[in-house]
C-alpha cells in the first residue's frame, strides 16, 4: 500500500467532516432552554449544551460553516502564488523574479493583523464574513510560499534544469507542470496551503473572540452564527472558576484538533518521495 | 544562481525601504475605513467644528499631505499624541514603553522555536516526538491565553498589570506564541524536513563515504533556507504577539497596534506599524547578511563540492 | 519652580488632610477614552471626570436639590437671559492656582469657540450665548433665551484657563491624560487604568487616598476576584452574575440609577415598516416577558426584578411616564395577524410578505448591550422568526452606532436594538422631533410626525414643571400609538462593593457626586 495513503484518507476525511457540517450547519440557533443549562453530553447528545440550553452541536456546525469555504479558498490562493513563484524561478526571468521578491518582502513585512483588521472594518455588512480576510491573511502570507517554492525550483537547477528536460524532448508544458509543479514542487505548495488553511481558522478564533471582548461588530461572520472561539470562550472558564463548561471546552479543542489533523496528513499525504 | 548578491542586495534595499514604504500603505488603508476620527468624535449631525479639527490633525487635504506631514513629524521623533485610545497620551512614550516589552515577549517565545529549529536541525528527533511537539502545536493559544489572563487577575486583583504579575503576562504570552498554534511544531518539523531532503543529496553521500559528517556538509547549503524560515516564523511571532499581548494583557506593541487600528488612532497605528517594519527590517538585513556569509564561504570551497564555482 | 512649589504644598495639605485613607480599587466598563469633559462620549468617561472636576451646579445624590460646591451665591439677571454667580473663595486648582470667575468664562468661551470640536461643547452653544467676568470673584453667564430652570442648564465642568493656549480646545492635549481641576481626585491615565490621588481643598474633603480605576474583563473572573478581595468594587454587574454577588456576605449590591431604557427602533420609512399596523403588529408579536426570561433571566412573576417593562420613552419612575398607557408583556399573535392581513401583507407560504416579496428584516443591535442582556438580539430574531419574518442579525460597535446610527444613517436596517440613558434631564426632544437643522439630531430612523413635533415644542416652550410633564405625557401616548420604537424595558444598574467600603453613595448618572463621604479601611 501507497504509504501516503492514509494520511490522503484521514485529510479527505476531516475535509468533508468540515464541509458537512458546514452545509447542514443551522442558520440560527434554537431557542434557550433553561432547564438544560450546561447539560453534558449524556443530557443533550451528543455534545451537550450551553449556559442557556443550546445544543453545543450547533456552535460546532455554525463554526464549521464560518470558517470552512474562506479556509479552503486562502489555501488555493496560496497554493496558486506558489506554484507561480515556483514556475517563475525555473523559467529564470532575474528581472520579473526579482521584482517580485522585491515585492514579496515589502507585503511580507506589512503588520497581518493590521491589514485584516483594516479590511474587517472597511467591508461592508452585506459582505461581512471571514472570505474577504482569509484571502487578505492568503495575499500576505502568498511572498513566504512563493520564496519557498522558489527555493525548490532554484535547487532543481531553475532554467538549467527546464533546458536539461527540454533537451530530453519533453514540451514545456509536460516540463512545467508535471515534473515542475506536480513533482517538485507538488510537497511545499500542499503543505504552505495547509498551513495558511489552519492559520485561517486560528485567525477566524482570534478575530472573534476580539470583536467580542471589545464590542465590536463580528468581523467574520453574522450575528447569526456562532464561531468556535465561542466555544472556546464558554469552555475556558471551566478552567478557572467554577463553572461546568468543560465539555464545551473539549469540544473546541477537538474542532481545531480536526483542521489541524487535516493540515498535517494533507502535508505528509503530498509529501516527496 | 550566478550573480550571488543581486539576492541579499534586494533584501538590503527592501530593508531600508520598509520603514517609509509600511506606513504609506497603512497610510492609503486607513484612508479606506469607513469613516475618520474626525467623525467619530464629532459627526456633524452633533458637533460643529470637525473641520477645524480635521485641519489641525491634518486629515483634511488626503491621504498624501497627511503621510508627509507624519512622516516629518516621525523623522524629528515626534509622533504626536494619540486622538482616541487615551487621548493626549504622547505616543513616543507608549512606543518607548512597548518596545522593550514586545521584544522581551518575541525573546522568550523565540526560545521555543529556536530549541524546536536546533532539535529539528539535530535529525535525531525521534518521529514520536515529532508527534507530541504537534500534538502541544494543535491547542489553541486563544485558549491557553484566557486561562493564564484569568489565573493572572484572580491571583494578583488589582496589581495584576504590574510588577510580578506583569513578568508572569509575559511569560505566559510568550509561553502562548512559542508553543501553541503550531510554533514549536512548525519550527521542529520545518526544520526537520529541511536538513532530511537536504541529506539526500547525493553530494551528502560521498561525504559520508569520506568519513566527513553530515551537519558540516548541509549546514552551508541549508543556512540560506534555514534563515529564510527562521525570519517567517519571528515574523509569525510578531502577528501572534498582536492577539495574544490584547488578550493576555502585555502592554507592548501588539496591543498598542490593534487599539489604534480599532479606535482609528492613525498616529498610533502609523507608528506601531512602522516599528513593526523595523523589526523586519532588522530580520530582513539579518538574512541578507547570512547570505552574503554563505556565498563567501561556499565560494571558499574547493570546486565541485558545497556548490563552488 | 512656582509649580512645583505649588504641588509640593497640596501635596503636603493632603498628607494632612487625608491622613489615613487607603487605595480602594475598581472595575469599569472600560478605560476611559478621555479625562477632558468636553470630549466624554460614555458613562465611563462621565464617572471618572466626576472625580476630577467640579460641575458648576449638580443635583444632590439623596434630596435631587440643585447644588453647587463653587457657587456661593447666584441671582438671575438680564430679564432671566442671564445668571450672576460669585464663586466661593479659596477654591484651589489641582495645580495650585486658585478657582477664578475667568476659569468659567474661559470654559464657556471655549464651548462657544466654533473650532472646539465638541459634541457636549456644541449643545451648549445652542444654549450660551456668553460669559463676562466682573472681579475675579463674579461673572454672568449669558443665555440665547430665557429658561424656567436656568440653573439646570449649568451643569459644565469649569476648565483651568491656565491650562490651555486658546479657547480652541482639541482632544489629543496633555489635557486629556493629566488633567487640571478642581475636584477631589487628581486624575492620571495609565496604560491599563487611571490612578486618582486624593487632593484635599476647601470645598472637598476626600477620606480615601486614592482610587485605582481598572477595566474590568470577563464578568466572571470579576466577580471572583472581588470575593478574593482583589478589586474591591465593580461598576456595572450584569444581571446574571448577581444571584452570585448577593450570596456573598462580603459584597454588597448598590443601585446605580442610570435612567436607561431600552429600545426597538423602527424604520418608518422602509417598505411595509411604514405602515402604523405593521408596527403595531410587531409590537404585539414581541413577548418582552419571555425575552427577558430569555436574555435577562428574570423568570414570570419574580419579585424585584431588576427589569421594568415601559410602554413609552421614560422610565415608569419619572414624572413623565404616563400611566395611563398600558405595557404589553406578553405576545397576542392573533391580533398581531389581524393587524399585518388589514396592512396587506401576505402569508400564504408560512413568511409574510409585501407587494409580493417576502419580508427580510435587518436587525442591527449596540454591541456592548450583549454584555447586559445576553443574546437579546438572537431571541428577538427567534420571535419574529417564528411568526413567519424572516431576518438578518448584526451588531453594531460603539463607533459605528454614534457616528451612523444616532446620526439617522443607518437607514438600510429595519429594526435597532439600542438604549438611551439620561440623568434627571430626560429631554427626549432629540430623540423623535423631525430632523430639521440641530432638532431632531438623535432621530435614528429619521422619523417625522406633525403630533408627535408639536407635543416637543410644546415641551420646549414650557414654563412650569406641569406644562412640561403634560407635554411629554401627550408624547407618550401618541408614540405608544405610532410606534416608532418598540418600547422594552428599564432595566437596572447594580454595583457591587466590598462591605468594607462604608458612606458609599451612588449619584444617580454621575456616580462619583458624593465621593466626599465614602470611607475604606481594609
Amino acid at each position: 500500500m501507497n504509504p501516503r495513503l492514509p494520511f490522503a484518507l484521514i485529510a479527505i476525511s476531516c475535509l468533508l467532516i468540515m464541509l458537512l457540517a458546514a452545509g447542514f450547519a443551522p442558520e440560527h440557533l434554537a431557542e434557550k432552554v433553561p432547564e438544560l443549562k450546561w447539560a453534558g453530553p449524556a443530557g443533550l447528545p451528543p455534545f451537550g449544551a450551553d449556559d442557556g440550553g443550546r445544543a453545543l452541536l450547533d456552535y460546532a456546525m455554525q463554526g464549521a460553516r464560518v470558517v470552512a469555504v474562506p479556509s479552503l479558498i486562502a489555501g488555493l490562493v496560496v497554493a496558486g502564488f506558489a506554484t507561480l513563484g515556483g514556475v517563475l524561478r525555473a523559467m529564470g526571468v532575474g528581472w520579473l523574479d526579482r521584482m517580485l521578491q522585491a515585492g514579496g518582502e515589502v507585503v511580507g513585512a506589512l503588520p497581518r493583523m493590521v491589514v485584516v483588521l483594516v479590511v474587517a472594518l472597511v467591508v461592508p455588512d452585506e459582505w461581512r464574513g471571514l472570505l474577504p480576510l482569509a484571502v487578505t491573511w492568503a495575499l500576505l502570507s502568498a511572498p513566504g510560499a512563493m520564496d519557498e517554492a522558489a527555493a525548490v525550483a532554484e535547487r532543481l537547477g531553475g532554467s538549467r534544469f527546464v533546458e536539461a528536460l527540454r533537451a530530453h524532448g519533453y514540451s514545456a508544458r509536460r516540463v512545467y507542470l508535471y515534473h515542475i509543479v506536480a513533482l517538485n514542487l507538488r510537497p511545499v505548495v500542499v503543505r504552505q496551503a495547509a498551513e495558511v488553511m489552519m492559520q485561517v481558522v486560528f485567525l477566524e478564533i482570534g478575530l472573534s473572540y476580539i470583536a467580542e471582548e471589545e464590542n465590536q461588530a463580528d468581523f467574520t461572520h453574522p450575528a447569526n452564527l456562532k464561531s468556535w472561539a465561542n466555544l472556546l470562550k464558554l469552555g475556558y472558564a471551566s478552567l478557572v472558576v467554577d463553572v461546568p463548561s468543560g465539555h464545551a471546552l473539549a469540544l473546541g479543542v477537538a474542532l481545531i484538533g480536526v483542521v489541524a489533523v487535516m493540515s498535517l496528513a494533507l502535508g505528509r499525504a503530498v509529501s516527496a518521495r | 544562481m550566478k550573480q550571488w548578491w543581486l539576492r541579499p542586495a534586494v533584501r538590503i534595499g527592501a530593508a531600508l525601504l520598509l520603514p517609509v514604504v509600511v506606513p504609506a500603505i497603512i497610510t492609503l488603508l486607513l484612508w479606506a475605513l469607513p469613516g475618520d476620527p474626525v467623525s467619530i468624535i464629532c459627526p456633524e449631525e452633533l458637533c460643529t467644528g470637525g473641520a477645524a479639527l480635521a485641519e489641525k490633525w491634518n486629515l483634511d487635504r488626503g491621504p498624501l499631505h497627511f503621510y508627509g506631514s507624519w512622516l516629518g513629524g516621525a523623522i524629528g521623533g515626534d509622533f504626536g499624541a494619540t486622538w482616541r485610545w487615551q487621548a493626549g497620551t504622547p505616543i513616543a512614550g507608549l512606543m518607548a514603553e512597548s518596545t522593550p516589552t514586545t521584544l522581551a515577549l518575541l525573546g522568550f517565545a523565540l526560545v521555543s522555536v529556536g530549541l524546536g529549529t536546533v532539535v529539528g536541525a539535530s535529525q535525531r528527533l525521534p518521529r514520536r516526538a515529532l508527534a507530541v511537539a504537534q500534538v502541544v502545536g494543535l491547542v489553541p493559544g486563544i485558549v491557553l491565553a484566557l486561562a493564564g489572563a484569568a489565573w493572572i487577575e484572580l491571583t494578583y486583583g488589582a496589581a495584576s498589570f504590574v510588577g510580578p504579575a506583569a513578568w508572569a503576562r509575559l511569560l505566559v504570552g510568550a509561553g502562548v506564541i512559542g508553543l501553541a498554534d503550531g510554533a514549536l511544531s512548525g519550527a521542529v518539523s520545518g526544520t526537520d524536513g529541511l536538513f532530511r531532503a537536504e541529506s539526500r543529496q547525493r553530494y551528502v553521500g560521498i561525504a559520508i563515504l569520506r568519513g566527513e559528517r553530515v551537519l558540516s556538509n548541509t549546514l552551508p547549503n541549508v543556512t540560506p533556507a534555514l534563515a529564510g524560515q527562521l525570519r517567517a516564523r519571528t515574523l509569525h511571532l510578531l502577528s501572534g504577539a498582536v492577539i495574544v499581548e490584547a488578550v493576555v494583557g502585555i502592554d507592548g506593541l501588539g496591543d498598542l497596534l490593534l487599539r489604534g487600528a480599532l479606535h482609528q488612532d492613525f498616529g498610533l497605528v502609523l507608528a506601531s506599524a512602522t516599528a513593526f517594519a523595523v523589526f523586519s527590517s532588522v530580520l530582513l538585513l539579518g538574512q541578507a547578511a547570512v547570505e552574503i556569509a554563505t556565498a563567501v564561504i561556499v565560494r571558499r570551497a574547493p570546486p565541485g563540492v558545497l556548490g563552488g564555482p | 519652580m512656582a509649580l512645583n512649589k505649588s504641588l509640593l504644598t497640596a501635596g503636603a495639605l493632603t498628607l494632612a488632610v487625608i491622613g489615613t485613607g487607603a487605595t480602594l480599587a475598581y472595575n469599569e466598563e472600560s478605560l476611559p477614552t478621555t479625562m477632558n469633559p468636553l470630549f466624554a462620549a460614555s458613562m465611563v468617561d462621565y464617572r471618572s471626570q466626576e472625580l476630577v472636576f467640579d460641575r458648576l451646579w449638580f443635583h444632590d445624590a439623596v434630596t435631587n436639590e440643585l447644588k453647587s460646591r463653587v457657587v456661593a451665591k447666584h441671582e438671575i439677571v438680564d430679564g432671566g437671559k442671564g445668571v450672576k454667580i460669585t464663586l466661593v473663595p479659596g477654591i484651589k486648582w489641582h495645580n495650585g492656582k486658585s478657582l477664578t470667575s475667568k476659569d468659567v468664562c474661559f470654559t464657556v468661551d471655549a464651548m462657544l469657540d466654533p473650532k472646539t470640536a465638541s459634541p457636549v461643547a456644541s449643545a451648549y452653544r445652542e444654549k450660551l450665548s456668553g460669559c463676562e467676568t466682573s472681579g475675579n470673584n463674579s461673572a454672568v453667564i449669558k443665555f440665547k433665551k430665557v429658561f424656567h430652570n436656568p440653573r439646570e442648564q449649568l451643569g459644565f465642568a469649569i476648565l483651568p484657563q491656565s491650562a490651555f493656549s486658546s479657547t480652541a480646545i482639541t482632544p489629543e492635549l496633555d489635557f486629556s491624560a493629566r488633567p487640571t481641576g478642581t475636584g477631589p481626585f487628581k486624575g492620571s491615565r495609565g496604560r491599563r487604568g487611571v490612578i486618582f490621588d486624593a487632593v484635599a481643598n476647601g470645598h472637598h474633603a476626600p477620606k480615601i487616598a486614592q482610587l485605582q480605576l481598572s477595566e474590568g474583563g470577563d464578568p466572571q473572573i470579576q466577580v471572583k476576584t472581588i470575593v478574593n478581595n482583589g478589586v474591591q468594587g465593580i461598576i456595572a454587574v450584569p444581571p446574571p452574575y448577581r444571584p452570585d454577588l448577593s450570596a456573598s456576605d462580603d459584597v454588597a449590591l448598590k443601585s446605580y440609577d442610570l435612567r436607561s431604557w431600552w429600545f426597538i427602533a423602527v424604520n418608518t420609512s422602509k417598505g411595509a415598516l411604514a405602515d402604523k399596523r405593521v408596527r403595531q403588529a410587531l409590537n404585539v408579536l414581541i413577548d418582552r416577558t419571555e425575552l427577558r426570561q430569555l436574555s435577562i433571566g428574570v423568570k414570570p412573576g419574580e419579585q424585584n426584578s431588576p427589569c421594568e417593562f415601559i410602554s413609552g420613552p421614560f422610565v415608569q419612575s419619572s414624572p413623565y411616564y404616563n400611566r395611563a398607557v398600558d405595557v404589553t408583556e406578553t405576545a397576542d399573535k392573533a391580533k398581531a395577524e389581524a393587524l399585518l392581513k388589514e396592512a396587506g401583507l401576505d402569508n400564504g407560504a408560512g413568511t409574510w410578505a409585501y407587494e409580493g416579496q417576502p419580508i427580510n428584516l435587518k436587525i442591527g443591535m449596540l454591541a456592548p448591550l450583549n454584555n447586559e442582556a445576553p443574546d437579546l438580539m438572537s431571541q428577538v430574531g427567534n420571535q419574529l422568526g417564528a411568526a413567519g419574518f424572516q431576518r438578518q442579525e448584526f451588531k453594531i460597535s460603539t463607533d459605528e452606532w454614534n457616528r451612523k446610527a444616532v446620526t439617522g444613517q443607518l437607514e438600510d436596517y429595519d429594526l435597532l436594538i439600542g438604549k438611551w440613558s439620561f440623568g434627571l434631564d430626560e429631554n427626549v426632544n432629540d430623540l423623535f422631533h423631525s430632523r430639521k437643522g440641530i432638532t431632531g439630531r438623535k432621530n435614528i430612523f429619521n422619523y417625522s410626525d406633525a403630533d408627535v413635533d408639536k407635543h416637543l415644542q410644546a415641551y420646549d416652550a414650557s414654563r412650569t414643571d406641569t406644562a412640561a410633564r403634560d407635554a411629554y405625557h401627550a408624547l407618550h401616548e401618541t408614540l405608544a400609538e405610532e410606534l416608532p420604537y418598540l418600547f422594552l424595558w428599564k432595566l437596572d444598574t447594580k454595583s457591587a462593593w466590598r462591605t468594607e467600603v462604608r458612606g458609599n453613595i451612588i449619584a444617580p448618572y454621575y456616580y462619583f457626586t458624593e465621593i466626599d463621604a465614602w470611607k475604606y479601611a481594609k
